[in-house]
């Protein structure tokens, strides 16, 4: 039988070492954040204040998003790499239809249309992914690295190159964009789905299987554990977080654009690994992926108010990164 | 595989095959190398040159497609050198990797017109260029203006949401703007941010802008136009567009120039597609033995605003 890890089994997911080191880091950042905030007119402190946080947060959703199911993903041992060019295709395919598509339907069921399709072409494009992946048992770097070729192309294709502009208008495109990029919406999707996918792993049967099959995939095997049905739900839930968020993104901007979400993967990616989860596996939470999220959302959003220079964020960033594995792997050593 | 791909590929951007016993037979064969059709502003550029071809039936026009790598962009032009086309049109990916293949074009005995961008050799038979730093001291000309209208004299506060770093379109913007703006020393650029020309990203970062500055943002001038409409969202959400103007710049029909005549911008200035008066000469090059064309042509840009 595959080990399942002791802090699995333990009754207070929180009351872990990892965690707690995840933990203080985010209250050190935020604290930092609060010291280095630039102050208004009036003497306050502009980060602390609760519009700039709620801002912040919602700036990290599409990311932030996708990020728990990659968590899944990584679990596993896995990577997807397409999730960046599944927001394009969603976002893109929601534009066209509230665009260029004028049915003779209220506007509400037009929009939801929309949204389905944009969302519905993200599980599809993950379950795809988690085919080729177990049936073809080709790794998940080449195919998920061949579908983000592919799917951007697609995207582009849909959209013939172009942006797909939906106006701020009264018409489905732009109700579009003003009903979906509430700052409660985009939030709320995030903490709903961040508590969903928290629950799935810490309470059922397939987060068991999920962290079984990456810390030792043959033992799962052996043990007679559904290995093609887990991983392929696992890449099918990255594409349809990817198909969410790309239509948040899309609402947000209103704009269906082929080139949005890119390198966005390597952010998700980013706010996993400094959430604590193992990139061999096994290893790491959707705790800590929701706290590496709100460290690179607070760390971006203080250096924007500060007016620091891209260039400078870009390494502050890749600092973080790095003395955040570099904690993992002290803590694994202990 | 990718060979197939490709064929396919080019497939998509020929014009039909002519069809009744009336259409005279195509004479010239004319091949566009676009550094990369996945930008509204060059997928516009090759729309207007499939447009203004298609009424030349003696012209068959083949668009490449560079894709943003100039190793793919050389071997594109260098298949073409081999076709020996009657012209040659390159908007080249940079600046320095191009000179070299364009000038084996042109040894090769093609006319080759270089569209827009620079190269360091001047490896073409004509160069149609725009001018970045003008169309930035013209957006700095209309702040200084607006500024002037809106405060009593030349003074305010400009946010800038700035292109990708180290690009050509971005430096220069930005510098032209400032040569105007340095002049007035009550005119404070008082936040700059990149947004890697990305609406969503330029959403985010004036989002910042706005919360680290509560009030007193007079304009927001950004790179290109999609910045600016992101900006613009950005302040929108905070109910505070009316407060200031927003500037871009591109004016493609679909994008700045709509979002001028909805009043959502400002202004914008148009960064002209250059195809117009690549097709006029082109033509006139494959149709006048003795038509010698200038070294440069420099297409001025347009302010558009709501009338």
């Amino acid at each position: 039988m595959a080990t399942v890890p002791s802090a699995q089994r333990s009754p207070f997911p929180f009351a872990r070492w990892g965690n707690w080191r995840i933990t203080l880091t985010v209250f050190a950042v935020f604290i930092g954040a609060a010291l280095v905030s630039p102050r208004s007119f009036e003497g306050g402190n502009i980060f602390l204040d609760l519009a700039n946080l709620t801002d912040a947060l919602r700036a990290l959703v599409p990311v932030a998003i996708i990020a728990l199911a990659m968590t899944f993903v990584i679990l596993t041992a896995g990577i997807d790499l397409s999730v960046g060019a599944i927001i394009a295709l969603s976002g893109v395919i929601t534009a066209r239809i509230l665009a260029d598509w004028h049915p003779a339907i209220g506007l509400g069921l037009h929009v939801s249309l929309a949204i389905l399709a944009g969302v519905i072409v993200g599980l599809l494009a993950g379950f795809l992914n988690g085919m080729l992946v177990t049936w073809l048992r080709i790794q998940s770097f080449i195919v998920t690295l061949a579908s983000m070729i592919g799917l951007r192309g697609l995207a582009l294709w849909v959209a013939d190159n172009e942006r797909i502009g939906l106006g701020v208008g009264h018409d489905a495109g732009g109700l579009f964009g003003t009903w979906f990029s509430s700052k409660p919406l985009m939030v709320g999707t995030w903490i709903s789905l961040s508590l969903v996918f928290f629950l799935i792993l810490s309470r059922t049967v397939f987060g068991r299987h999920l962290r079984a099959l990456g810390d030792n995939a043959t033992a799962s095997y052996l043990a007679g554990l559904p290995v093609v049905r887990i991983q392929v739900a696992a890449y099918a839930l990255s594409g349809l977080l990817a198909g969410i968020s790309g239509v948040l993104l899309a609402a947000r901007t209103t704009t269906g654009d082929p080139n949005a979400g890119v390198t966005m993967e390597l952010d998700a990616i980013a706010m996993v690994v400094i959430g604590g989860t193992s990139l061999s596996g096994g290893r790491g939470g959707i705790y800590g992926t929701v706290c590496g999220a709100l460290i690179i959302g607070v760390v971006t959003n203080v250096l924007g108010l500060r007016n620091v220079g891209s260039n400078a964020q870009l390494v502050l960033k890749a600092v973080i990164i790095v003395l955040s594995v570099a904690a993992q792997r002290t803590r694994e050593r202990s | 595989m990718a060979g197939a791909l490709l064929l396919l590929a080019t497939g998509c951007n020929e014009a039909p095959p002519p069809t009744g016993t009336a259409t005279p037979p195509e004479r010239f064969l004319v091949v566009f190398s676009q550094c990369n059709n996945a930008e509204p502003y060059r997928a516009s550029q090759n729309r207007r040159l499939e447009e203004l071809f298609s009424s030349h039936p003696e012209v068959k026009l083949v668009i490449h497609d560079g894709q943003a790598d100039a190793a793919k962009q050389i071997a594109q032009i260098e298949n073409s050198i081999r076709q020996k086309p009657s012209l040659l049109i390159v908007a080249p990916l940079q600046r320095d990797a191009l000179s070299r293949v364009m000038g084996e074009a042109l040894a090769a005995g093609i006319p080759t017109i270089c569209l827009e961008r620079d190269i360091v050799e001047p490896n073409y038979t004509t160069w149609i260029r725009c001018d970045n730093f003008a169309i930035g001291a013209m957006a700095g000309q209309w702040m200084t203006e607006y500024l002037t209208r809106k405060n009593g004299a030349p003074k305010g506060n400009i946010v800038e949401i700035r292109g990708m770093q180290g690009v050509e379109g971005a430096i220069n913007r930005h510098a032209g703007a400032l040569s105007v703006l340095t002049n007035h020393s009550e005119i404070r650029i008082i936040h700059d941010a990149t947004a890697n020309w990305f609406q969503p990203v330029a959403m985010d970062r004036m989002t910042e802008a706005l919360n680290a500055h509560p009030v007193g943002i007079d304009v927001v001038y950004a790179h290109n136009d999609p910045m600016a409409y992101g900006a613009y969202l950005a302040a929108k959400e905070k109910g505070r567009e009316k407060e200031m103007v927003f500037v871009g710049v591109d004016g493609l029909p679909h994008e700045g120039s709509r979002y001028v005549q909805e009043g959502i911008l400002g202004v914008t200035f148009e960064y002209p597609l250059c195809v117009d008066k690549a097709v006029e000469v082109g033509l006139r090059l494959l149709k006048e033995p003795g038509f010698r064309p200038e070294k440069t042509y420099l297409m001025s840009s347009r302010m558009i605003a709501r009338p």
